[in-house]
């Protein structure tokens, strides 16, 4: 038998994948009683199916700094938790046509701007660099050195131990069936092993955000949308070095970086599968989201990796990993208060960057319940930037929006040029 | 005339989906699961492939016996490379034996020098219908292949014993069926995907394959298998050995 629920915690957070977990550990870091409950397991959705690249310089400069800072928590995480989960490899950002060119000069004249390390790499340095990647149709490249990716594994088990040590409650298998609120006020959270009493909830079920938003009667305007990425097995034909720099080539929509000797390959296609979590069992399992031989979204990832990496095709053996993403539509998360419900606070939609926003947004979420302001500039990802939106109260409005935005995330059509605005939604020069 | 591969195939649920019994006892619940081409047939389609790549004027044909639905799966393996399809539409799962007899009316009809399946279907492992329908057609078989080596005559094959690797000849016409290391099947890719919605898919029925169906197995039940496994948790090591050696008596 699970251990019973405690009867009653400063916090519940609804939700244990990276985003909850984080909060969770912050919370209790300053002291809250905090209580974590998971549908099915913890780190067992999106977060156990994300390839964690870390790419620090955005668009805008507050999510630039909400990343560089999760650097320096991460590296907290890893002294008190005795785990390794930032792997520095630089990376690359490749561009094979005029409009991307330009679009590196721009991150590069920005970046060096606030003092980001990145440079302009010559094309026959990026083909000593990366000797497995096809470098003679590019027309420029830039390198940021501290840049690299999390493992989303190792995360975890960071933020569980240390909140562990600090006495937070978590509850696997444990799907909350309501919430209970009296005159605007949150007092409680239902599950089928009884109420917890509590006067605040987080909200962090990624792709089920939406479904707890429900349970509130408040729309959430977020969309679970289907990505696949590509893994290949060690091959002695075609080495990779477990420490090359992640790749970002905006022109094919795809990226990658090393992982166990092989090469992970994603991509954010113009089409993306939607899901309807409302339909799913309350134990499903995303890893059993498996991929029929000839999947669309396969051939075209697999299309466009060849184009950059030449020798993979179909027949090279390949895992392929689907998860979901939470997209919402101007390709932001949600992280803050509910403006009508005391207590309820949204931490959701991180359209694929999740792993690496979630340091800093666990502090950003503490110091919002605790002291309901915090440091970081939140503007532009408060929870209630689209409640007053007329076509963003209703599903269908909302996922037409985050598909629409999702398409345009990484890709952007070519042509649409001014990349650094601060706000140009999709414009953040997306990892 | 072509060397004509015909690949038998079986649909069943995804591997990776969770199989809950259906309340009658009778069969699984299908609400929330997706099919597959049986992971060892597609196997078996690769191997076809691969065969058809080494070798000139090699044509693929992949079989199923079932609902329409099934062609979401031939359609898979036609996206892959397989040059045509041959559904046998039925409305009951048949058994082993039933399944021998109307493939070995396929042969007759088709003709293949080779007959290339699974060695056992994940669903109900049977692993019957590529012996049975060697016997049937009076061929030699060559099982559980982990190695091919195919030449205008036969093949030379690796079969995976508990005794170790065992290597056989079997000479055309003849029946193999394909273990787990003989190859990992290939993604359709782009123009496979776009090509195989213009590629047939022939429908046949009982009646034209004249064959009536003699039922020789009658299932009486299926029930979910328990793990019992049970989970505890200890605090240090020293519980763990005190665990092991008092309740356990493993030590």
């Amino acid at each position: 038998m699970p251990d019973a629920l405690p009867a009653t915690s400063d916090v519940v957070v609804i939700g244990g994948g990276v985003a909850g977990l984080s909060a969770a550990m912050q919370l209790s870091q300053r002291g809250s009683s905090v209580t974590v409950l998971e549908r099915e397991r913890l780190g067992n959705g999106s977060t156990g199916r994300a390839a964690g690249l870390l790419g620090q310089l955005r668009g805008t400069s507050a999510a630039t700094r909400m990343l560089m800072d999760g650097v320096k928590i991460v590296g907290e995480l890893e002294e008190r938790a005795e785990v390794k989960i930032f792997v520095q490899t630089g990376s690359l950002r490749v561009a094979s046509t005029d409009e991307r060119a330009r679009e590196i000069s721009d991150l590069v004249t920005m970046g060096q701007e606030i003092g980001f390390a990145i440079e302009h790499l010559p094309i026959d340095e990026v083909a000593g660099l990366l000797p497995y990647m096809r470098t003679d149709d590019l027309v420029d490249a830039c390198y940021c050195p501290t840049d690299g990716h999390l493992q989303p594994a190792e995360l975890v088990t960071a933020y569980l131990k240390i909140g562990r040590d600090n006495g937070v409650e978590y509850r696997s298998g444990c799907p909350v069936r309501g919430l209970d609120i009296v005159a605007g006020r949150l007092r409680g959270v239902k599950t089928d092993q009884g109420t917890i009493e509590t006067a605040t909830v987080i909200n962090a079920a990624g792709p089920w955000s939406y479904l707890v938003a429900d349970l509130a009667e408040s729309p959430l305007q977020t969309a679970a949308l289907g990505h696949v990425y590509l893994t290949t097995r060690p091959d002695d034909n075609q080495p990779v070095d477990r420490h090359s720099p992640a790749i970002r080539d905006r022109h094919l929509r795809i990226y990658s970086r090393p992982e166990s000797g092989g090469l992970i390959v994603g991509m954010y296609g113009t089409e993306a599968v939607q899901h309807d979590m409302g339909s799913l069992p309350d134990d499903f399992d995303m890893s059993a989201l498996t991929v029929r031989a000839d999947d669309l979204h396969v051939a075209l990832l697999i299309d466009a990796t060849r184009r950059r990496f030449p020798w993979i095709d179909e027949r090279t053996p390949l895992t392929i990993t689907r998860g979901i993403m939470t997209f919402t539509p101007d390709g932001k998360p949600f992280c803050g208060r509910h403006p009508e419900i005391e207590g309820l606070f949204h931490c959701s939609g991180f359209c694929g960057h999740g792993i690496v926003q979630s340091p800093a947004i666990g502090v950003i979420m503490a110091d919002l319940v605790l002291d309901g302001v915090t440091d970081y500039d939140i503007e532009a990802i408060q929870a209630d930037r689209f409640f007053e939106h007329p076509e963003l109260q209703a599903r269908p409005g909302i996922e037409t929006a985050c598909y629409q935005m999702h398409a345009e995330y990484y890709g952007r059509i070519e042509g649409a040029h001014g990349a650094g605005s601060e706000n140009t939604p999709g414009n953040d020069l997306s990892s | 005339m072509s060397f004509l591969i015909l690949v038998p195939t079986k649909r069943v649920p995804d591997t990776d989906g969770v199989i809950r019994i259906r309340d009658d006892g009778l069969d699984v619940d299908t609400t929330h699961l997706s099919f597959v081409i049986n992971p060892f047939d597609a196997i078996a389609v690769e191997e076809a492939l691969r065969i058809g790549e080494r070798q000139d004027d090699v044509e693929v044909v992949v079989a199923g016996i079932g609902g329409e639905a099934y062609e979401d799966e031939l359609r898979t393996a036609l996206a892959m490379g397989a040059d045509r399809a041959v559904r046998v539409a039925t409305g009951e799962p048949l058994d082993p034996w039933n399944v021998a007899r109307v493939l070995a009316t396929l042969v007759d009809r088709l003709e293949p020098r080779m007959v290339l399946m699974g060695k056992q279907a994940v669903d109900d492992d049977a692993a019957q219908v590529g012996q049975f329908l060697a016997a049937l057609l009076d061929w030699p078989q060559a099982t559980f292949a982990s190695e091919i080596n195919d030449d205008s005559l036969g093949a030379v094959v690796s079969r995976e014993t508990d005794h170790g690797i065992e290597t056989v000849r079997v000479d055309w016409p003849a029946v193999i069926t394909a273990d787990l290391r003989l190859n990992e099947p290939r993604y359709a890719s782009l123009p496979g995907i776009l090509a195989a919605r213009k590629k047939p898919i022939e429908q046949l029925t009982l009646a034209e394959l004249e064959i009536e169906i003699e039922p020789r197995v009658e299932l009486l039940g299926l029930e979910a298998v328990s793990s019992g496994r049970t989970c505890t948790i200890v605090d240090n090591v020293d519980q763990l050995l005190t665990h092991l050696r008092d309740d356990e008596e493993i030590l």
